[in-house]
């Protein structure tokens, strides 16, 4: 096999068996890599009615097939499975250091299963593979145990860790590789948890690669690094970092604020964007494994009440959450947040938008001080927030911490008081930080379509409704423009297959806006060999799209989940997109007919996925 | 050209339009925030179609042609789409995406500017009113 290793080690935590396995070439032709080879995996091997927090259930770590072969922006990892916070298909996606050492070791993937009797960690040296206690660890902050490793066995050897909230079944803890690069979404912390399985430590010692055409390949490599590199984004997120253009952002009615109650909030623009980040915290830039666009910041807040010494700073994602969405445009308080949240390991958009919608909550007085266990949850109240909201979701203690270690869906089914209308979140994943309303109406489409739940990053049409993406060899050559339905549907199938690529590719969205059409297949081509044309490529990303329909649909979901929130939906009160309706349902509609999936069940119809080679899975469900 | 009948007639009209821009306090600390020397270029559509806008040390100041130092952001377009995108009629990421706009250097300064295109936009409507040009305004 080239490209892929063809190899994944699977890792049954109660009897201790370790298994190499290999994995038929027809699945990664067919699933790529990443989140749809997981989604293959899943598929086949799943208890479908196991608790996402059981022994049965099953954590997936996946690479994509250009994992370590020094392209700028390839060096991320899927984890998958069924996600304990929506009970439904989910997948995260990491930067950072742990893809390329996998592939370097001989691997693609690793499945973990059953639970450990005691804490443990997985140990992976090349092909050796062992299971080892872990109990110092347990209990410990991901940066303390980071450091620990690291100092014990070398800088080389990579981490994946949980912190203290994965360990105590927090619905949203999140993985962490090398203490900062977070596997952040849909909380595949508390499933390691449930396992006892504090990480992962691993380790190779050489890079030796099979590829299907490797001088056409370091060709092209170089051509893209350098492409990528130069890009005017690239230029801008490496001086700024993820949130440069959150000012832009903020006058468009795209960054979401006080629980999305508001698109407009002028001083806090210069306060939060990433310029003001660079003038005031940053230190120095950090990148990605082979990545040269370097967006990552390292930051130090000197003084102060969130004062905290050098280390990762906060993306895009992080500083709107603990700022704008809190009614806070204080910068340091969203560095420190961001910092807590990586040590005790807590996905920081579904964190803030649980407090935010806790806030809510709290000022309409649907959240009363007997749920609260005494604590005033009042906007931009920064301090409460980081000492003593953050600590106690972590341990999920008392009242408070419990109810919000939730996260916001079930926190407002369990308090009742029709809270669940405001909250922000699609299928239970709350949404990130670009509100369609003033980011572009197309982007409620694909939250709603996206199987995990409102996702930004499962397809680009954030981007392709700025106007970042252009594919003419596709059918992509038109404007959009952003506040209206015009060409959503249409423009929709075309994002939802591109995303799949990305996300099987393991491929960051921020570097691969640079590459073409043909480049895209070409890369494929000269790694694994599959001879793909432009045509198979695109169809392996719709079939990817239509599995993951199908194991939500085994997992219980329906065409009627494919949904906002009536807070997502109402029209804002202020702002660029004041007073605009998003026609949701007449894009919804126009989709599901262009993608050929049945209106009840919100599963693509038996035909179409016989047309797809899905023939086999269509008996499963049809 | 489509809106100019020579390589004068728009970098008069942009000149003058940094100059009616710079009048506005909102503009003119937006600004000074870019701390840079940039060029818009032109010159695709003949070799004296450009200005600059210098806006380092704390001040801000236009003119036509090439600068005399080396500019820390050079954005080159066409004449008339730089009429469009200071109407306020053409998608600046768009235009870069497509390769309409070529940018050299770092653009994070005017990313700050970004916001404040369509006040300029009302400025460049009244400018062109302002020097007889009313036919060019894009409705």
């Amino acid at each position: 096999m080239n490209g892929n290793t063809g190899k994944i080690i699977t890792v049954q935590l109660t009897s201790g068996d370790l298994v190499i396995a290999e994995l038929p070439e027809e699945y990664y032709q067919k699933y790529i890599g990443g989140s749809g080879l997981a989604a293959r995996y899943f598929w086949e091997h799943a208890d479908f009615d196991a608790d996402p927090l059981s022994p049965e259930a099953m954590l997936i770590f996946m690479n994509g097939p250009f994992s370590g072969l020094k392209l700028s922006g390839a060096s991320r990892n899927c984890i998958a499975g069924r996600s304990p916070l929506t009970g439904i298909w989910g997948d995260s996606s990491c930067g950072g250091y742990f893809a390329p050492e996998l592939r370097y070791a001989g691997y693609d993937g690793i499945v973990i299963a059953g639970r450990a009797e005691k804490p443990s960690l997985i140990f992976i040296e090349d092909e050796r593979v062992s299971i080892v206690d872990a109990a110092e660890y347990w209990g410990k902050g991901i940066e303390e145990v980071n450091r620990s490793l690291k100092e014990k066995h070398g800088k080389d050897y990579r981490t994946v860790l949980i912190g203290p909230a994965g360990e105590a079944g927090v619905k949203y803890a999140n993985i962490i590789n090398e203490g900062h690069h977070a596997f952040g979404r849909t909380g595949f912390g508390a499933v390691m948890g449930s396992k006892n399985l504090k990480g992962i430590v691993i380790h190779a010692s050489k890079k030796e690669m099979k590829l299907a055409d490797p001088k056409r390949y370091e060709e092209l490599r170089k051509e893209l690094n350098s492409k990528i590199k130069e890009a005017l984004a690239s230029t801008v997120l490496h001086e700024n970092g993820t949130a440069a253009n959150l000012e832009g952002g903020v006058y468009n009615g795209d960054v979401p604020i006080k629980n999305w109650t508001s698109n407009f909030w002028e001083e806090m623009a210069d306060a939060l964007t990433g310029g003001t980040l660079t003038d005031t915290y940053l230190t120095r830039t950090a990148a990605c494994a082979y990545c040269g666009v370097a967006c990552k910041r390292v930051v130090e807040v000197k003084e102060g009440p969130f004062a905290i010494p050098e280390g990762p700073g906060p993306e895009y994602e992080t500083i709107v959450s603990f700022g704008s969405l809190l009614g806070s445009m204080d910068l340091a308080a969203c560095c420190k947040a961001g910092r807590v949240c990586n040590d005790i390991g807590i996905d920081t958009i579904t964190a803030g938008g649980t407090i935010a919608w806790a806030m809510e909550a709290w000022e309409r007085g649907d959240l009363t001080e007997e749920d609260t266990d005494g604590v005033s949850l009042d906007w931009g109240d920064m301090a409460t927030v980081i000492d003593v909201v953050l600590p106690k979701i972590a341990r999920r203690e008392g009242k408070l911490g419990t109810l919000l270690s939730e996260g916001s869906r079930s926190a407002a089914d369990a308090i009742g008081k029709n809270s669940r209308a405001y909250t922000v979140q699609s299928k239970g994943l709350e949404a990130p930080m670009h509100d369609p309303r003033g980011g572009g109406h197309g982007l409620a489409l694909t939250y709603a379509m996206s199987a995990r739940g409102a996702c930004h990053v499962a397809d680009p049409m954030l981007f392709m409704e700025m106007g970042a993406c252009f594919y003419p060899e596709i059918g992509f050559e038109y404007e959009l423009e952003p506040m209206t339905d015009e060409y959503k549907p249409e423009t929709a199938v075309i994002s939802i297959q591109i995303g799949a690529l990305e996300n099987s590719a393991c491929f960051c969205q921020f570097a691969d806006r640079e590459v073409t059409i043909p480049e895209w297949v070409e890369l494929f081509n000269t790694v694994a060999g599959y001879g793909w044309d432009q045509d198979d490529m695109m169809r392996a990303g719709r079939r990817v799209f239509y599995l993951k329909r199908l194991l939500n649909y085994r997992l219980g979901c329906t065409a009627q989940d494919d949904d906002l929130t009536p807070r997502m939906l109402e029209p804002a009160r202020d702002g660029e997109p004041e007073g605009v309706e998003i026609n949701f349902s007449g894009m919804k509609e126009k989709f599901y007919q262009l993608m050929q999936m049945d209106p009840e069940k919100g599963i693509p119809v038996k035909t179409v996925l016989e047309e797809f080679d899905m023939g086999d899975e269509a008996k499963v469900i049809w | 050209m489509e809106f100019w009948k020579d390589e004068k007639e728009p970098i008069s009209a942009f000149v003058k339009l940094f100059e009616n821009s710079m009048k506005d306090e909102e503009l003119m600390g937006g600004l000074k925030k870019v701390n840079q020397l940039i060029w818009f270029d032109y010159t695709q559509d003949g070799p004296n179609c450009s200005f600059w806008v210098d806006c380092r040390g704390g001040d801000v100041k236009v003119g036509a042609g090439k600068p005399d130092g080396d500019p820390d952001l050079t954005m080159s377009l066409s004449a008339d789409d730089a009429h469009r995108s200071w109407s306020n009629k053409l998608n600046p990421v768009m235009a870069i995406t497509r390769k309409k706009i070529k940018v050299k250097g770092s653009a994070t300064g005017l990313l700050k500017l970004a916001p404040k295109l369509k006040k300029v936009a009302v400025i460049y409507e009244n400018t062109l009113k302002e020097m007889g040009m009313e036919d060019k305004i894009l409705k």
